[in-house]
């Protein structure tokens, strides 16, 4: 008997083609995200709560931007708009990965509650399922008002629509992505270490972001060196933003090298987290 | 059966009922410290990026809307210190209790729920509390320049209105957690919480920075007691007639969110439904 679910689970033949094995994985990933988005439309009040307070708790710190910037002309030789592209590409990254990579944080738990053998067994690599256990649908309203921040602020410093500046833009935002969600399995893959339910350390790193929604001038040299090269958040929105207003500044050349900080972070992650998988020893049932 | 079992002793240790939730709900706390500390030096952050913004800003400029540089400072830690006493945490653990339904125990016991809930939260907060203001006091005379209070008396007003801030910080957020039993979903709604409250009671800017009708709407507030006013009393920066008037407006409106909230939380019990059970 055959059960029609419009999807027919099949495991790709290992000697199928890379290009087949990815269109594949794609597929797949996207269903299993789908699946996790749906369960939110279940309940409509609460959807429409946690949109509006995820863009609420945005916007706070939005009108703290505001009000100090009509006092104050310039903060580290940076706009009002300027700081406001910061915000925005920061929250466009912060809000995609909380809809397409959210699982990490259920990461946690998961081992905790011995549920990661579930993972284990089943034929699809445990970093994807991992990815796509849960999905945040809230990270829609953080992402549009990033993008809306990001598309006003544009306007407002006048940045020439070009091909280039539309492409580096592109760059900006997906490797942002990138970086965040690595910074999301790096935060949680301590849950293999130390696989208590309640731990502030994920959130006290991943919580690090806030930082690059300003200028790096701001800070000294300890937190301008932490974010830039222990982990890189200042690759999400400070140095690709350099390079988007070609601003005067000496560490304007950084910018360019944001594709290849953020391939070094995905191969940095995938290592550890393969050291981490090979851990895991279950809890015992 | 034997007469021992049930004998009961003539006269039990009355001991207060919301004395004790409020020791339990301590003693939690104390029990998971590691947890309260790394939360709260995780929101800690926040304190450094406001130093840090307003650093860059006083570089240029004396005093910014009547604040001086060592002012603002001690404006950002005391903000985030009080603003500390009731944190997420406590917001969520009021959340949680309608979600999942274990308020049925709440609703059994013979007590008064606005009480039972005071207690707890104010058991977190002797511990949260006792924790983030030594931490930032420590970090504010030996790192930064924190000022003394204004004067003796501005000290002892600071402490009255920092007590009625509590109050104002836990009346709306019990209030705004009662919207769960018809929510069913909480972590919508403490967002929201933590939104205004970082707008409207001056946790993230002083509210005189506030755009026209905004800062109206932040001065004449409930919010703006959790942190702007104990602040300003701090720092000395409402006096005579003003400082009575901004005391007195937050003693108001403990009073009325008391009272509304003593009423909302028995309109909502009528609306319970427990999930599953």
């Amino acid at each position: 008997m055959e059960v029609t679910t419009g999807f027919r689970p099949r495991t790709v033949p290992s000697d199928a083609s890379r290009g087949a094995r990815m269109r594949f994985l794609i597929r797949i990933y996207l269903r299993l995200i789908g699946l996790q988005l749906r369960t939110f439309v279940e309940y409509r009040g609460d959807f429409w709560i946690g949109m509006v307070g995820a863009a609420l708790l945005q916007g706070s710190s939005l009108v703290f931007i505001g009000a100090l910037f009509s006092r104050i002309p310039t903060v580290g030789g940076w706009t009002l708009w300027e700081v406001a592209l910061l915000y925005g590409s920061t929250l466009i990254a912060y809000g995609t990965r909380e809809v397409l990579c959210d699982g990490p944080w259920m990461l946690r738990a998961t081992i905790n509650k011995g549920e990661f053998d579930r993972l284990l067994v089943r034929p699809l690599s445990p970093a994807l399922q991992t990815a796509t256990l849960v999905s945040s649908i809230h990270g829609i309203a953080n992402a549009a008002l990033g993008w809306t921040v990001l598309l006003i602020a544009a306007h407002r410093v006048d940045l020439a629509w070009t091909p280039w500046t539309v492409s580096w833009l592109a760059v900006t935002v997906i490797c942002g992505t990138v970086i965040v969600s690595c910074v999301a399995y790096l935060a949680n893959i301590i849950g293999f270490w130390e696989p208590g339910t309640s731990s502030a350390f994920p959130f006290m790193i991943s919580n690090l972001v806030e930082l690059v929604k300003f200028p790096l001038e701001i800070y000294g040299w300890l937190i301008r060196v932490g974010v830039t090269a222990v982990l890189p958040f200042a690759f999400i929105s400070y140095y690709p933003v350099l390079v988007l207003l070609d601003k005067d500044s000496s560490v304007r050349w950084a910018g360019y090298l944001t594709p290849l900080v953020t391939a070094l972070m995905v191969g940095v992650t995938a290592w550890l987290w393969r050291k981490s998988v090979d851990r895991y020893q279950g809890v015992g049932h | 059966m034997s007469a021992s079992l049930v004998s009961v002793p003539t006269r039990v240790r009355r001991r207060n009922k919301y004395l004790g939730l409020v020791d339990s709900a301590l003693q939690q706390a104390v029990a998971y410290r590691v947890l309260a500390l790394t939360g709260i030096v995780g929101n800690m952050l926040w304190i450094v990026i406001l130093f840090a913004i307003w650093r860059a800003a006083f570089a240029d400029s004396g005093t910014i809307e009547g604040f001086t540089w060592p002012q603002m400072q001690t404006y950002i830690l005391l903000a985030y210190g009080i603003n500390a006493m009731v944190g997420f945490s406590s917001a969520s653990k009021m959340m949680q209790a309608i979600r999942q339904g274990t308020i049925v125990i709440d609703m059994i016991r013979p007590l008064n729920y606005l009480g039972t809930q005071l207690a707890t939260t104010l058991g977190l907060a002797i511990v949260e509390g006792v924790i983030s203001f030594a931490l930032t006091i420590g970090i504010g005379v030996i790192f930064l320049d924190m000022q003394a209070p204004a004067s003796f008396w501005h000290s002892l007003l600071f402490l009255l209105s920092v007590g009625l801030g509590f109050l104002t910080k836990f009346l709306f957020v019990f209030c705004i957690s009662l919207l769960v039993f018809w929510t069913t979903s909480s972590v919508g709604l403490n967002w929201t919480q933590t939104a205004l409250v970082n707008v409207l009671a001056g946790v993230l800017i002083p509210i005189q920075f506030l755009p026209g009708w905004l800062a109206t709407v932040a001065e004449w507030s409930p919010l703006r007691g959790i942190v702007s006013t104990p602040v300003s009393v701090y720092l000395g920066r409402e006096d005579g007639i003003d400082l009575l008037l901004v005391l007195g407006l937050q003693a108001v409106w403990v009073i009325a969110l008391w009272c509304f909230a003593d009423w909302a939380w028995k309109r909502a019990f009528r609306a319970v439904e427990i999930q599953g059970g």
